[in-house]
């Protein structure tokens, strides 16, 4: 083996829920304090119902991280690990993974336990790789974009981690996640086979999930702030970052107040579909966006609408989060990650073939129809009426 | 160079070919099996390398012997050898299993400068088996790529790195794992590389037409593999999925007027959509 990893009995000592909190420019993101939310939550009922004193415990790294302490302390965690170096500004996954799993493995005046109990990552694109690598590092499991998480014991049996017998595994972290291009909810456990030890139980979390809680200055007499060693292996600096840029926002729908979104309904014809949704858009003055289903059918499109299939067009849970005064989802069957990111919306036009199709029940306009069909005449119909004020 | 592309089969997502059980949950068996997505580009991106500064590609997946037909589909973008990592013993492995089992392969192959994988996979999602694969090299990683560049001759590779709002250019030795975007598209400035590209294509081409194709894939076993049965797997899985659901429908909230397709019922609509968006 090339690699080193932590390789754990079972009798290894565990505790606390760990929270990697990742911050951009000296800031948090906002990911970061939805999951020291969830994560108090989540260990004050577990502190009850296990009759336990464990804690949420935050790390930061990187520029200004100990400035953020307090934040993290107001916003659920008992303990904040800090670490400074240069060699962690801007994020780079290798150094990042060193001195998170040695944090995870090390012991010192507060960490008496051998590793985590459990550890949440952002869903964030650095956050993802980090969680995946550290998770690695520390032999065990990880289930990825998650949008629930609840600790309860659970019964499994299985031909290895029980051996074919029912057997009761306490304190399990159950993560739920949309799967399958959001066809379904899989609820993903990480156990301990007989021999060895699958802790922490990992997660990271799709932004947006769980709320910011309200920041409550009282805890910050209560909360500890302690340095995290630094130290990297011989390779983990060898990828440098040489230019950095911010890019345009790009498409920002959460501004307009009217958007037009297509969805898996343009199939039959992925370039006509797009070319209608977007004359419509033209006739409404509106932006336009698209449904998660659309980018994961990977359509093969002409050029000239390819460009706008694009993850920055996507609406919904893990896209962007609308609320114009007028809504069209046009072939759109009304998943319920699409549902998040737009049923705040004023008022709401759906076009469907399939009448049994979700979106029909948060829809104030239902047209059953196929969009190839009623967009190009509904345009018509509104160019009529806009000639008509003029 | 010798360059290795991590790919994967996956049920076909695109309309109308996925098929459902009563209770709403994915029937895997009636879907049909095909090249993951988002392992396209990473193809692609060992294509424009092979164009731009000649290269041995070694296509690599795991999967039960039907897998051969992945291959072959991924014969289409690339590939001059292929291999399939199949064993009843690698089945109903989570990613970290996985990882173990893609190492193991790529140990064997030997030799490699570079290693490329797609990002998440359109069942999975998870994205984690590349950097889990590279953590085991034990080697640089490079992620979110949608433009790579290597220098063969002192072996070094750059990469622009694309993330919500900002992006990077990174600089690394080889040999590296790279884990491209989705947003990569391939780039060829000059005639003769364009004609290098039509000359590959035609040679895939005449790869994935030979009728012998399946005789070609290396196929290799546990027993084929510097690894152990412990770590591969559904035995060497830290997770398993206890519960697949399929995504509840909460009750209406909206009351939805109905509306056909006659043209006084569109007129009717396309008037509420003038007014309530204030047109």
């Amino acid at each position: 083996m090339d690699y080193d990893v932590y390789e754990a009995t079972q009798d290894a000592s565990v505790g606390d829920m760990w929270v990697f909190c990742e911050s951009r420019d000296g800031q948090l993101r906002d990911v970061s304090l939805e999951m020291l939310g969830k994560a108090r939550r989540m260990m004050d009922d577990y502190n009850e119902e296990y009759d336990a004193d464990e804690n949420v415990v935050a790390l930061v790294l990187g520029q200004d991280a100990r400035g953020l302490a307090g934040e993290c302390v107001q916003h659920g965690a008992d303990v904040v690990y800090v670490a400074e170096d240069e060699q962690l500004v801007p994020f780079r996954l290798l150094p990042y993974t060193t001195v998170v799993a040695n944090a995870a493995l090390m012991r010192d005046e507060y960490k008496d336990y051998d590793k985590p109990r459990y550890f949440l990552f952002p869903a964030t694109h650095n956050g993802r790789d980090l969680s995946a690598t550290v998770a690695g590092k520390l032999d065990t499991g990880l289930a990825s974009d998650c949008d629930d998480l609840y600790i309860e014991d659970a019964e499994i049996k299985h031909p290895f981690k029980t051996e074919g017998e029912e057997t009761v595994f306490e304190r399990t972290l159950h993560m739920v996640r949309p799967d399958f291009s959001g066809f379904e909810h899989s609820t993903i456990l990480c156990l301990d086979n007989p021999h060895r030890d699958f802790h922490p139980q990992s997660a990271s979390v799709i932004p947006g999930s769980f709320p910011v809680p309200e920041p409550d200055r009282d805890r910050l007499q209560e909360g500890r702030i302690l340095q995290l060693p630094v130290k990297f292996r011989e390779g983990d600096l060898d990828v440098t970052v040489t230019e950095r840029e911010h890019l345009d926002d790009g498409v920002d729908l959460t501004d307009d107040e009217r958007v037009v979104a297509v969805g898996r309904g343009i199939g039959e014809d992925p370039t006509e579909g797009l070319e209608l949704g977007l004359e419509l858009s033209d006739a409404l003055g509106s932006g336009f966006g698209l449904s998660r289903g659309v980018i994961t059918a990977s359509y093969n499109v002409d050029g000239n609408v390819e460009s706008y299939v694009a993850e920055e067009r996507q609406i919904g849970e893990t896209g962007q989060i609308v609320e114009p005064d007028v809504y069209i989802a046009a072939g759109i069957s009304g998943a319920v990650q699409h549902k998040t990111g737009m049923d705040e919306s004023e008022f709401i036009c759906s076009i469907n073939t399939d009448p049994e199709a979700p979106i029909k029940d948060f829809s104030n306009v239902y047209i059953h129809g196929d969009l190839f069909e009623v967009v190009p005449r509904l345009i018509d119909e509104i160019e009529r009426i806009r000639e008509g004020d003029e | 160079m010798d360059i290795a592309v991590l790919v994967k089969g996956v049920p076909d997502f695109s309309e109308g070919s996925v098929e459902f059980h009563e209770d709403n949950t994915l029937d895997r068996g009636s879907t049909e099996t095909v090249l993951n997505p988002n392992d396209h580009f990473a193809l692609e991106c060992a294509r424009e390398l092979k164009v731009k500064h000649g290269a041995t590609i070694h296509v690599v997946t795991m999967g039960p012997p039907n897998y051969k037909e992945v291959l072959h589909e991924a014969a289409e973008f690339a590939g001059d050898e292929f291999y399939l990592l199949s064993d009843g013993k690698f089945a109903g492995a989570d990613t970290w299993a996985t990882a173990h089992a893609l190492h193991a392969g790529l140990n064997e192959i030997g030799d490699l400068d570079l290693v490329i994988a797609g990002f998440k996979t359109a069942d999975g999602e998870t994205g984690h088996t590349g950097p889990q694969t590279s953590l085991m090299l034990d080697w640089p990683i490079i992620t979110h790529c949608v433009e790579v560049n290597v220098q063969p001759e002192a072996e070094t590779i750059g990469a622009r790195r694309q993330l919500y709002g900002e992006a990077e250019h990174c600089e690394g030795p080889l040999p590296c794992f790279i884990v491209m975007d989705p947003d990569y598209e391939p780039s060829f400035h000059t005639a003769s590389q364009r004609l290098r590209l039509k000359d590959i294509l035609a040679e895939q081409a005449e790869i994935v037409e030979a009728e012998d194709f399946g005789e070609h894939v290396h196929t290799w076993g546990l027993e084929d593999l510097p690894v152990d049965e412990h770590v591969v797997g559904l035995r060497g899985s830290p997770t398993i999925v206890s519960g697949v659901d399929p995504i509840p429908q909460p009750p209406a909230e909206r009351d939805a007027e109905e509306f056909g397709t006659s043209e006084e019922e569109l007129r009717e609509v396309a008037k509420l959509l003038v007014e309530k968006g204030g047109l």
